[in-house]
């Protein structure tokens, strides 16, 4: 068993550089959509092959074990290549609930299963009624002799279409004194008669998230994961490390690199203007990753990222967004048109990558709520 | 490759010099001083400047066997950076990048170099002309048989400077001189800033001054001191705006309203968050970039990196100023309320060697330059 953190943080980037250089089909690098299994199972293959499929577990489940700072890095290549995350909600959301809350039994069973895709997870978390407020979720789970029997309904859940099974938050004690208590973490086979998935088309034509409705499904009673009604403090405890991945520049700065190289071949930088608006857009990418190094050097030194963390997501998230609009302008009267677009001998999908930048500003915590965290938690402002 | 990969190197010193710096403002009365010497006209306080030389900081950047601390440009922002958080307006920026910017490199051996940093004097350098629209010009100004004739323009420090470094055409090329203050044939015309402060418009008719260097070094050295005075007003100005955020930051969670603190309301709360972020940014994007200049030798890496640091500086500063006069209220507005000194501040710290346009520009064109080189 290699030990990662041993390596110095440059022979580490090399090895994964060359890792994904060597073997990523190259067909599969900056995918514009989120790929079904089947499409990314070869290299799904060769990565669990590899070990790689978990760089976060620990060693004993069948992860790399890296220390943040290799993860740090693992990441940041990944992206640089434009590598699918595949289906990893397993990987990213269920694994590390079930390694530091699960039985030794759910342990055995479920890790292997996740590593090799043999499961594919999605999360069911949102409800039409609870988004950002998402201690107000209504999907129950009552016991019934050595199962709990779910009714409700789950939305925006991600590829709950392609997924054989969903990790949930629902709702075991409605009576408990205040919402967030009461809620639980549940895993149920999406494959029965009572669950039922209809997809949901985006804007840019995909069906990537699904409405899930639950109508007397049932799940074994073991497929609870921690105590009863402690689901909450559980699904939070997670959010730690996601807060830093969510706000990494790579998003924007491989956005930039196509925004650069169309404008260039359109002649926009022929305006000084767009000139302008460019140079803005590239400082601020760069000055972004200036800060989200002060952050990882944090966790380099093993201190635990604060509140303020928050503050990466909603700069980068935004600028991501700049980013794709000037995309559109600069794309003129082809603003409009879907799919690559060609100039010299570079195609870019302007649209899709207008498309893709969206819903970051949504997901992971809005950047409303962002903003609220931040000035609570940080600047300390009443109310 | 991020930053992350880089070794740390002297974070502790730098760390330390804060201290010290902060401290010693604090000491002599924190931002309230700047409202004191600019009531009294806008000049600076010979104590000060003493203490400031005590503690090594006019010769941060200079080697230590001509004198100074041998520290980098970082170390200079670190000063910078506490300059801005009490809106001291000492010429430190002015000293250390520019005069000893230029002395420092161009003639190390000369003896102003140890008055400078020994804070006896202070030298300010006038090297950019104005033309008859009012902007910019090419240089006209002539040094000939020891004396100087035209006029130079927006000359920081002017005012209570015992000489100007003037950079001056002769038949040899560019020559740096050095004029007394009040010396023959030498008026200056005092332009009252935001701030209190004044830039010199000066006229040479055969003034007196002289030659401390000549040839092809003075032109990349007075662009390479400029460079460095750049990021420097860069890190003021991130002072500046931190300070300014604490101001307003304390204020809307003290002003009530409605039987609550403003800071209360989302929609406050909110754009306190936005310009938080915008300092941090600032504040991560300049250090940086400082660092980055240290490290770096060619003069057009150097350069874009400074305009780097500008243009960011200038968007924070102008940004969050403002807005923390609009989360004042009218209070904002008077002039007895300490935040709009630093919107003054920032307006001539702003304006000063190029703003965030003006340096985005220069950064995209340096940028373009590389890629066509490569
Ligand atoms: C592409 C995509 C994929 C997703 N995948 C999943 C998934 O796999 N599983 C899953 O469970 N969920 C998923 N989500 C759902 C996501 O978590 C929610 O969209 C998110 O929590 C916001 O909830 P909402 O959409 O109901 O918006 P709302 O909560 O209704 O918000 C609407 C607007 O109001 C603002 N707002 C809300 N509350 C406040 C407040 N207190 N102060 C200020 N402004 C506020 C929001 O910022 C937003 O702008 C996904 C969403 C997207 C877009």
């Amino acid at each position: 068993m290699t030990d990662w953190n041993a390596m110095s943080d440059a022979d580490f980037r090399k090895e994964v550089r060359g890792f994904f250089e060597a073997e990523y089909p190259e067909e599969l690098r900056h995918l514009p959509h989120r790929p079904k299994f089947a499409e990314i199972e070869h290299w799904h293959r060769k990565l669990h092959a590899k070990g790689w499929v978990a760089p976060a577990w620990p060693a004993e489940y069948g992860g790399m074990g890296l220390n943040a700072a290799k993860l740090l890095i693992f990441y940041e290549e990944q992206q640089r290549w434009g590598v699918n995350r595949g289906r990893d909600m397993g990987v990213q959301m269920v694994g590390p609930l079930i390694i530091k809350f699960g039985t030794p039994d759910q342990k055995e069973y479920w890790l292997p299963r996740i590593l090799s895709c043999e499961d594919i997870w999605c999360q069911g978390y949102s409800e039409p009624g609870a988004g950002s407020d998402l201690a107000n979720l209504r999907t129950r789970a009552e016991s019934d002799g050595d199962d709990f029997v779910i009714n409700g309904q789950k939305i925006w859940t991600t590829m709950a279409h392609d997924a054989t099974h969903i990790f949930m938050l629902v709702r075991t004690d409605p009576d408990a004194p205040k919402k967030q208590q009461g809620i639980s973490f549940l895993l149920a086979p999406m494959d029965q008669p009572g669950v039922e998935v209809r997809t949901i088309t985006t804007l840019s034509g995909e069906t990537e998230f699904c409405e899930v409705f639950f109508d007397n499904a049932r799940t074994p009673r073991e497929n609870l994961v921690g105590e009863l009604n402690k689901g909450w403090t559980m699904a939070k405890a997670l959010l730690s490390f996601e807060r830093i991945f969510i706000g990494s520049p790579s998003l924007a700065q491989n956005a930039l690199g196509q925004l650069e190289s169309f404008a260039r071949g359109r002649g926009a930088f022929d305006d000084p203007v767009f000139r302008d608006r460019f140079a803005q857009a590239a400082l601020d990418v760069e000055d972004h990753a200036a800060l989200y190094a002060r952050f990882a050097d944090q966790l380099k030194r093993g201190e635990t990222l604060g509140a303020d963390v928050s503050m990466l997501k909603i700069w980068v998230t935004e600028c991501f967004q700049r980013i794709t609009e000037l995309m559109i302008e600069a794309a003129g009267p082809d603003g409009g048109t879907i799919g690559p677009l060609q100039v010299g001998n570079v195609s870019v999908d302007v649209l899709s990558s207008f498309y893709k930048a969206r819903p970051t500003t949504i997901y992971g915590g809005s950047n409303e709520i962002q903003r609220n965290i931040l000035s609570k938690a940080v600047l300390g402002l009443p109310g | 490759m991020t930053q992350s990969d880089k070794p740390s190197g002297d974070q502790e010193d730098l760390r330390l010099l804060r201290e010290s710096a902060r401290t010693l403002f604090e000491r002599a009365g924190g931002s309230k001083r700047a409202r004191t010497l600019r009531d009294a006209g806008g000049g600076w306080d010979a104590d000060m400047i003493r203490k400031l030389a005590e503690a090594g900081v006019f010769g941060v950047t200079v080697p230590e066997e001509d004198g100074g601390l041998g520290m980098g440009l970082a170390a200079g922002g670190v000063i910078a950076e506490e300059v801005g958080r009490v809106i001291a307006p000492e010429p430190v920026v002015l000293t250390v990048g520019l005069s000893l910017g230029l002395l420092r490199r161009l003639c190390p051996n000369d003896a102003r170099m140890a008055q400078l940093i020994g804070g006896e004097t202070v030298l300010a350098v006038a090297w950019q002309e104005r033309g008859p629209n009012g902007g910019p010009a090419e240089a006209s100004c002539r040094y000939e048989n020891g004396k100087l004739t035209g006029g130079k323009a927006w000359v920081v420090g002017a005012a209570g400077a015992q000489g100007f470094l003037v950079v001056a055409e002769s038949d040899n090329g560019p020559v740096l001189v050095l004029a007394e203050a009040g010396a023959d044939g030498l008026s200056v015309e005092e332009r009252r800033q935001a701030d209190g402060s004044a830039m010199g418009e000066l006229s040479f008719s055969g003034t007196p001054a002289e030659e401390l260097a000549s040839g092809g070094a003075v032109q990349g050295t007075l662009a390479e001191a400029v460079n460095d005075t750049t990021a420097l007003a860069a890190a003021e100005l991130v002072g500046l705006s931190e300070r300014a955020f604490e101001i307003t930051l304390e204020y809307i969670k003290t002003r009530e309203q409605f039987d609550k603190p403003i800071g209360s309301f989302q929609v406050i709360q909110h754009r306190a968050v936005d310009l938080n972020v915008m300092c941090e940014v600032a504040q991560s994007g300049v250090r940086e970039a400082l660092g980055l200049m240290d490290g770096e030798t060619d003069p057009k890496a150097r350069a874009r990196l400074a305009s780097r640091a500008k243009a960011r500086a200038v968007t924070a500063a102008r940004k969050i100023t403002r807005d923390a006069i609009q989360l004042h209220g009218a209070v904002g507005y008077t002039d007895e309320y300490d935040i709009g000194l630093y919107l003054n501040r920032a307006l001539v710290l702003s304006a000063w060697l190029g703003d965030d346009a003006y340096h985005r520009r220069l950064w995209f064109e340096a940028r373009e330059e590389e890629g066509a080189a490569q």
